[in-house]
């Protein structure tokens, strides 16, 4: 394909695209001079590179368009529904015309079938030109489709746009000769206009320039490899004064650049957003709905590689919404609701990941005809259903093969949809979750990460290795010493076990699963047992404990080393058949790591999502809903930290703690921390040099504070403590493990000698801005 | 990018190909692994990564040698000792001093990018397309499956290696 036709093809489906969102803008605001400029401009450059080009099938469906919009333009026309449904399904047949270009290089002669189309919608748009006769005729031509059309015998019989002008009289009846004598300089004058309208366009279009995503992916590949060659410059100039600061800038300017490659391969949402207003449109009106559409955040942005992965779930989202949320006018109004539904979509950040929404206020998922429906297709036993929870059975929809509407429709209800969506979401780390209230509506939201490239991960030890454990699965990490090794892993006939906070967690054990000639073995379990146990040695295991999908298993390492932002690269399809790894990452270090992939090593290892599991992940849920604690032990009293203030638990040495007078502050990654002694933890210790402490920081308002303690305890939900009798609830005090434990004031910690005047001064600022 | 790298098309790629039985000189990497001395045509070689520890990678089919960074990239490794069945150097207490590090020749081939682990690379060899044999008959089926016969040296005999059929997609797809 040349260059000028491929650039063509872009621009036209660039400007198709920015066609579609107009016309549907269109129909709320049918006056809007600049929305029909726009629409015309985009059909004017088509026809006018098509004609350069020799494309005549395109050209003469623009050309047929373009006579109508400037009839639109300049006011003698007035958009209604049945010129803007022409006006789309000319834009289809543009769109149709295009795909075969791309394909084939050439638009082809066509069949007879479409150039009968073709000339079917040419002849549609003209009598769209003749409001005379419009409301009857052309609304029934548009209900038949693409079936022959009766009304405009004289217009089917001269397709070809020369022969446009002199058809018209021929096929009019009533105002022919105005008509005709004024659209024959209203063709004439269009070709000026765009010159007009281009004046004001290139502003935008002079300041960005097209950039293939895969010389992005180049950058970005090459910006991760100085990132590793910085992370090395920076280790090995640690001790030589002279190049710390031009490592320092190395640094600075690496990280910007990271930044800036990253921020190049995002897009708005908006790109995806904006074909939906016509998917409902056409599907609110082949179902006979009433709804309206409301979109929020559009300008929210996201990796353009995530964003054509969720274009296919969103759209099933959608039309899952239409067809079995959002109810019938008739029914709405006997609900006493509006009849005209509201579909929202939004879309917007939180922390590392992008939500987007799809919420409908319809009838809400039936949790009973779930019920019946998964029995009745054999997904779920009867009995198992009886047991299942509302929220529980809300996850049924997004089995493969489940389907409650009662008759298979052209829109949803072949068993497809929510679990499409699910899986490819789960396929880009995402996740999905589901919010329904009967009669009130449903909310579907996908959790999708900002970027494909870079995730959060842990680095754990095992096998003398490093693997990455992204961050998004890990729920929580249990330390378990060698002294309590034996106590702590319960063995159930070699299936090793660990009970957190009551519950059973089956555990996998990293360094065993991946060591074939351990595996070998474990296939014959039973025999095995005693051995597994005695064979664990005398040392420290972490447990991390992830969540894969619901299902919940504790991964048993050797070791942790710091969390990292790690850069994803991708395994060769031998390495990525093992099942395991999703992928492999370059660590600060220049080693290299393997990505564990919780969701394959659960199902590796036989984990289910169990009803017991299932049952915990409820509790989960209530428990996060009460506040949670770091219990902490001070000097032999036992304390508590909201845990949502805690940034880190450090353990230092003791001599790292310097004093401001009497002061106790601790040097923390370049910032002055002070640190809360009340408990005495420090003097306690303070004979002995080689002590170390443990340093619970938190966030106190904007500034970060430093708790000493003697030990981290456990992290518990507290409950709220009343009065007895007057049924107050009592403040700094909580009711953890069943003890009364005091909550730690983080405000009461006293700012740092200077500190104050300082944060006053950026309060007045916040007020005057 | 077809090239299917038997002999034949390496001469043919040369270029400089004259009617009839006329010799083609051919430059090739000369690598060792063992005992033997090995060819790979230099117009597959990327790099030749020096003296690189490749990470292991637990679960993975024997030929793997383990994965190393390469501009950017996370390569997969082939080991030839382990391709022909030879102890691993580490197994062998290590001849070059440093346990475990390999000089590793990046080659591409129509899969993309890998590895190839070897014990040593050597000079560039001009061979001339007339000292080239195919496979002796009597080679075990391991072996012929990997070699595309051999060019007859002075010193000996240069066993060439064909890259498409060292890669590791095609040796997982044989091996499963």
């Amino acid at each position: 394909m040349d260059e000028l036709t491929r650039e063509f093809l872009i621009e036209s489906q660039e400007g198709l695209d920015r066609m579609e969102r107009c016309l549907t803008d269109l129909e709320e605001r049918p006056q809007d001079k600049e929305l029909l400029g726009e629409i015309f401009r985009s059909v004017h450059t088509i026809k006018g590179t098509t004609g350069f080009l020799g494309f005549t099938r395109l050209e003469k469906l623009a050309h047929a368009g373009e006579n109508l919009l400037g009839m639109l333009r300049d006011g003698r026309l007035s958009a209604n529904e049945s010129i803007i449904t022409g006006l789309l399904q000319l834009m289809d047949a543009l769109r149709g015309v295009l795909r075969v270009i791309e394909s084939h290089e050439k638009e082809g002669e066509g069949t007879a079938e479409e150039a009968q189309a073709d000339a079917d919608l040419i002849g549609r748009l003209h009598e769209l030109q003749h409001p005379s006769a419009v409301p009857v005729t052309v609304e029934a031509a548009v209900a038949a489709g693409g079936a022959v059309e009766s009304p405009a015998p004289a217009s089917l019989a001269h397709p070809a746009p020369s022969a446009k002008t002199p058809a018209i009289p021929d096929s009019d009846t009533a105002p022919a000769p105005a008509k005709a004598a004024v659209s024959v300089p209203e063709s004439a004058k269009a070709p000026a206009e765009p010159g007009e309208g281009k004046a004001k366009g290139p502003a935008a279009s002079d300041s960005t320039l097209r950039v293939d995503v895969i010389l992005l992916n180049r950058m970005m590949n090459l910006v991760g490899e100085l990132v590793l060659t910085r992370n090395q410059i920076l280790q090995a100039t640690a001790t030589d004064p002279n190049f710390t600061m031009l490592a320092r800038r190395l640094d600075m300017v690496t990280a910007d650049l990271r930044e800036s490659v990253m921020r190049a391969r995002m897009q708005p949402v908006s790109n995806v957003f904006s074909k939906f207003p016509r998917i409902v449109r056409d599907l609110s009106q082949m179902l006979e709905r009433k709804v309206r559409l409301v979109m929020e955040g559009q300008e929210t942005e996201l990796d353009k590689s995530l964003l054509e992965a969720i274009k296919d779930p969103l759209t099933h989202a959608v039309r899952n919404s239409l067809d079995h949320g959002i109810e019938k006018p008739a029914v709405r109004i006997a609900a006493g609701k509006d009849p005209e539904g509201t579909l929202k979509l939004r879309a917007y950040q939180e922390s590392s990941h992008v939500v987007i929404e799809v919420s409908d206020d319809g009838a809400g998922i039936g949790v009973e005809r779930v019920r019946a429906k998964a029995i009745e297709n054999g997904l779920i036993t009867a009995e198992r259903a009886a047991l299942l929870a509302e929220r529980e059975l809300l996850q049924l929809i997004f089995l493969p093969g489940f389907s409650t509407a009662a008759a298979v429709t052209n829109v949803s209800g072949r068993g497809v949809g929510m679990d499409v969506v699910k899986t490819n979401v789960e396929k880009i780390g995402g996740k999905v979750e589901i919010e329904s209230r009967p009669g009130k509506g449903t909310t579907l939201r996908l959790r999708i990460p900002l970027t494909l490239a870079i995730i959060p991960a842990l680095i754990v030890r095992s096998l003398d290795q490093s693997f990455a454990l992204p961050q998004g699965a890990l729920s929580e990490l249990v330390h378990i010493p060698p002294e309590r090794l034996s106590s702590s892993i319960e063995w159930m006939e070699g299936t090793p076990l660990y009970r957190l906070r009551g519950q059973l967690l089956p555990l996998i054990f990293l360094d065993r699963m991946l060591s074939p000639a351990r595996k070998a073995s474990g296939l014959q379990l039973t025999s095995g047992a005693p051995a597994e146990h005695e064979g664990l040695p005398e040392r420290d295991h972490f447990i991390a404990v992830l969540d894969a999908d619901g299902r919940r298993f504790g991964l048993v390492v050797d070791g942790l080393a710091d969390p990292e932002e790690i850069v994803v690269k991708p395994l060769s399809t031998v390495l990525k058949s093992i099942g395991l790894y999703s992928g492999a990452t370059v660590l600060g270090s220049g080693d290299l790591a393997l990505i564990l992939d919780p969701g394959s090593i659960a199902t590796h290892a036989g984990v289910v999502m169990s009803k017991s599991e299932e049952v915990a992940e409820v509790a989960e849920v209530v428990d996060a809903m009460a506040s949670r604690f770091l219990l902490v032990e001070a000097a032999e009293r036992r304390a508590a930290v909201p845990l949502g203030d805690v940034l880190r638990i450090e353990r230092i040495p003791l001599s790292r703690v310097e004093y401001i007078g009497y002061r106790p502050v601790l040097n923390f990654e370049g910032h002055l921390l002070p640190i809360e002694d009340s408990a005495g933890v420090l003097t306690a210790v303070a004979g002995n040099p080689d002590a170390q402490i443990t340093v619970v920081v938190c966030r106190e308002g904007n500034r970060h504070v430093g708790i000493a303690v003697s030990h981290v305890l456990d992290v518990a939900a507290g409950n709220d403590l009343f009065e007895a009798g007057s049924q107050h609830s009592a403040s700094g005090i909580t009711l953890l493990n069943d003890h009364v434990t005091g909550i730690v004031d983080l405000a009461s910690i006293q700012p740092l000698p200077g500190v104050e005047q300082n944060s006053e001064w950026n309060s007045v600022q916040e007020t005057v801005a | 990018m077809s090239e299917k790298s038997t002999t034949t098309n390496l001469a043919v790629r040369k270029g400089s190909q004259k009617d009839g039985p006329a010799a083609v000189m051919l430059e090739m990497c000369s690598v060792r692994v063992g005992q033997t001395l090995f060819g790979l045509p230099i117009s597959h070689i990327l790099e030749i990564v020096g003296n690189t520890r490749p990470q292991a990678v637990p679960l993975a089919p024997d030929f793997v040698g383990g994965l190393v960074h390469y501009r950017g990239d996370v390569l997969t490794t082939v080991s030839l000792r382990q391709l022909l069945g030879m102890p691993l150097q580490a197994d062998l207490g290590s001849q070059r001093g440093k346990e475990g590090h390999h000089d590793i020749l990046v080659l591409e081939s129509s899969g993309g990018c890998f590895g190839l682990l070897v014990d040593s690379v050597g000079e560039v060899l001009t061979v001339s397309s007339a000292d080239h044999e195919p496979n002796p008959s009597t080679l075990d089926a391991r072996r012929s499956a990997l070699f595309a016969g051999a060019f007859k040296l002075k010193e000996g005999l240069l066993v060439m290696l064909d890259p498409e059929r060292l890669d590791p997609m095609r040796l997982g797809a044989s091996a499963a």
